[in-house]
């Protein structure tokens, strides 16, 4: 835990900042009062989320996009969209903001070893999705085929655009980006990011991981399972609204679940058997 | 450390003389919170230094007793600036003895403890709870508004209380449940006379007699398997206003939000406040997506939060039968007859 009393902030400071479209930026932070390994910065997991503290605006939660397998730095992307990411932006490298946790549980990545993956994210989903991206690629033989699905509205919106052409350049790794309209300078698939679905072929040993706006997920996953895909292999990450991200304010719940603490992130076999829709 | 460490229940008993001699020591030396009846003939529990304040004469409190653990608004910590080294932990809470809670109402308060220790300890609530004492008086009779029997939470207790009290006619015999509730009897030893056994469960079989107003289990399991038809919901829906009143009101809510406030003094402060899920914009996010979509939904999530989550969890319903929410409803949304239309469904 980067914090050791539950609702107080510890100072992260901002080493650096990288725009990745007109509205997201990409923080890369250090903790400022690191007292022993255990708050190290790579004490997290992938799919795990911090509680973002901008005192005097208030707490957001974000996903950690990096890999723990970074040392020595975490980072978050965050659109401008609400009132602590709209201060954030304001930031600067070498700014201080507060960060509680890490929490929620993680994508179990390390039991899926041998495996093909898939990842389809939509817009900034694929921030979560970029942390396990980038685990697996640190440790690339421990897992098959890799292929990249992203979609985004317009070619403005692609986050990670360097990274998505330098990851498609990897051994066994295949990239497809798509924006939902024809646009002028794009030579591109286009179409939503279901559209893709058909470059991707089910097999038994295989997860594929789902991250972006509700209706990308609702037909991403319908794609899914309409090609055969199971239900437990099929895993999301859920975003909610919250104020602690420990299981006590209460916004989060649904399905009787508490997203911050039983999940973000679920296999659809599980959100099916809460009745949770996506 | 748990926020009642359970002993082997003690039985003493005490005079009315001497339970009022208690009090007025007890408010000499602590804060004595106790039910105090104000002009309008409310009946709420109030800080009191004489226990001449105190109100004997009450079926119920109007508000539950969780505001002293988990005030409405409460600031966590200040700060001056943006550095989170300027950060000063806010967390303090007195010793306090609160007389007079209901059976129901220290069940919910086992529910709070318990739910604000899982996951994650909440200090700001514990911390405030395990420097407190609580001595409750069991009802003698059943009122009307509410239905203990039915969810399990009354109207006298097993287990899990500081200090019981229970009316004999004349007197009361005293209970001692607690290592807190021991140190406070043996504190005023000589107050309490010789050993009065109470058959407890007698006294709840007796309460049985009288039919509970629901089953409890039943209600469980068509929520579970979702027996209840939409129209049920959408009818609530229709009248729910949205004041979260009800929710205020409950024992066991618990919802609360987070803002960064400058205070009249110039100090900077993040607090929280109580929240309610009944309040609009309690789930929506920023761009406007809201996963609970509508009121239908919104009534549901908490229909089966208290009667189906908390059951599953802690094992005791989130629903405690105090029947405030009933009283406070402006859109006459009664949550006890529709909880028995529950019950009938399906």
């Amino acid at each position: 835990m980067f914090n050791s009393k539950l609702y107080i902030p510890t100072a992260a400071t901002i080493e650096g900042v990288q725009e990745l479209t007109y509205d997201t930026r990409l923080y890369r932070l250090r903790l400022k009062n690191r007292k022993s390994d255990s708050s190290s910065e790579d004490g997290y997991r992938c799919g795990q989320f911090v509680q973002l503290s901008i005192l005097g605006a208030g707490e957001a939660p974000i996903s950690i996009c990096s890999s723990p397998t970074e040392k020595g730095h975490f980072e978050l992307c965050a659109r401008d969209v609400g009132l602590v990411t709209g201060e954030l932006h304001k930031l600067k490298t070498g700014d201080e903001l507060g960060i509680r946790g890490p929490y929620g549980n993680f994508f179990p990545i390390e039991e899926f070893g041998g495996q093909d993956l898939v990842f389809a994210a939509g817009g900034i989903g694929l921030a979560p999705l970029r942390s396990v991206i980038k685990f697996v690629l640190d440790s690339r033989d421990d897992y098959g085929e890799v292929i990249i699905l992203y979609g985004a509205r317009t070619k403005e919106d692609i986050v990670f655009a360097d990274e998505l052409d330098e990851w498609n350049r990897r051994k066994n790794v295949k990239v497809f980006t798509t924006i939902d309209n024809p646009q002028k300078g794009w030579t591109g698939h286009v179409g939503v990011v279901t559209t893709l679905l058909d470059k991707i072929k089910h097999k038994s040993k295989a997860k594929a991981f789902v991250c972006g706006p509700a209706i990308m997920i609702h037909f991403t996953i319908k794609g899914l399972l309409d090609a055969g895909w199971a239900e437990e292999d099929i895993i999301t990450t859920l975003e909610r609204h919250m104020k602690c991200g420990v299981g006590k304010c209460g916004h989060c719940y649904i399905g009787g679940k508490y997203v911050c603490t039983d999940g973000p992130v679920f296999t659809y076999a599980q959100l099916n058997s809460l009745a949770i829709e996506v | 450390m748990p926020v009642i460490s359970k002993i082997e229940i003690k039985n003493a008993s005490i005079t009315k003389d001497n339970l009022l001699t208690l009090l007025e020591k007890v408010s000499k030396e602590k804060t004595l919170i106790a039910p105090v009846r104000n002009e309008l003939e409310d009946v709420d529990f109030l800080p009191v230094d004489n226990a001449a304040a105190i109100c004997f004469d009450y079926d119920n409190t109007t508000s539950s007793a969780k505001d002293f653990f988990f005030p409405q608004y409460e600031c966590m910590f200040t700060f001056s600036g943006t550095s989170s080294n300027s950060i000063k932990d806010k967390n303090d809470g007195e010793e306090i003895v609160l007389f007079g809670l209901r059976s129901c109402d220290v069940k919910g308060m086992e529910l709070l403890d318990k739910f604000y220790e899982r996951t994650f300890e909440d200090d700001y609530y514990l911390s405030k709870r395990r420097k407190s004492v609580i001595i409750s008086v069991a009802c003698s009779e059943l009122n009307q508004q509410c239905f203990c029997t039915a969810t399990e939470t009354g109207p006298v207790l097993l287990e899990g209380f500081d200090i019981q009290l229970i009316g004999t006619g004349e007197d009361y015999a005293v209970q001692i449940g607690s290592q807190k509730g021991l140190e406070l009897f043996e504190k005023y030893r000589g107050l309490f006379g010789s050993e009065v056994a109470v058959d407890v469960k007698k006294l709840l079989a007796q309460a049985k007699q009288q039919k509970p107003k629901f089953n409890l289990q039943k209600v469980y399991e068509n929520l579970k398997e979702e027996k209840v038809d939409e129209k049920f919901w959408e009818d609530i829906a229709g009248r729910c206003q949205s004041c979260g009143l009800c929710l205020f009101l409950c024992p066991t809510c618990s919802c609360y939000t987070v803002t960064d406030r400058v205070a009249p003094n110039g100090e900077s402060r993040r607090n929280r406040q109580w929240d309610a899920c009944y309040f609009r914009g309690f789930t929506r996010m920023a761009a406007d997506y809201d996963p609970v979509r509508n009121n239908k939904e919104m009534i549901k999530r908490k229909y089966h939060h208290k009667l189906v989550q908390q059951i599953d969890e802690f094992a005791t319903s989130g629903c405690v039968g105090c029947g405030r929410c009933n009283l406070a409803c402006v859109g006459n949304v009664n949550w006890l007859d529709n909880i028995i239309k529950i019950e009938r469904a399906g």
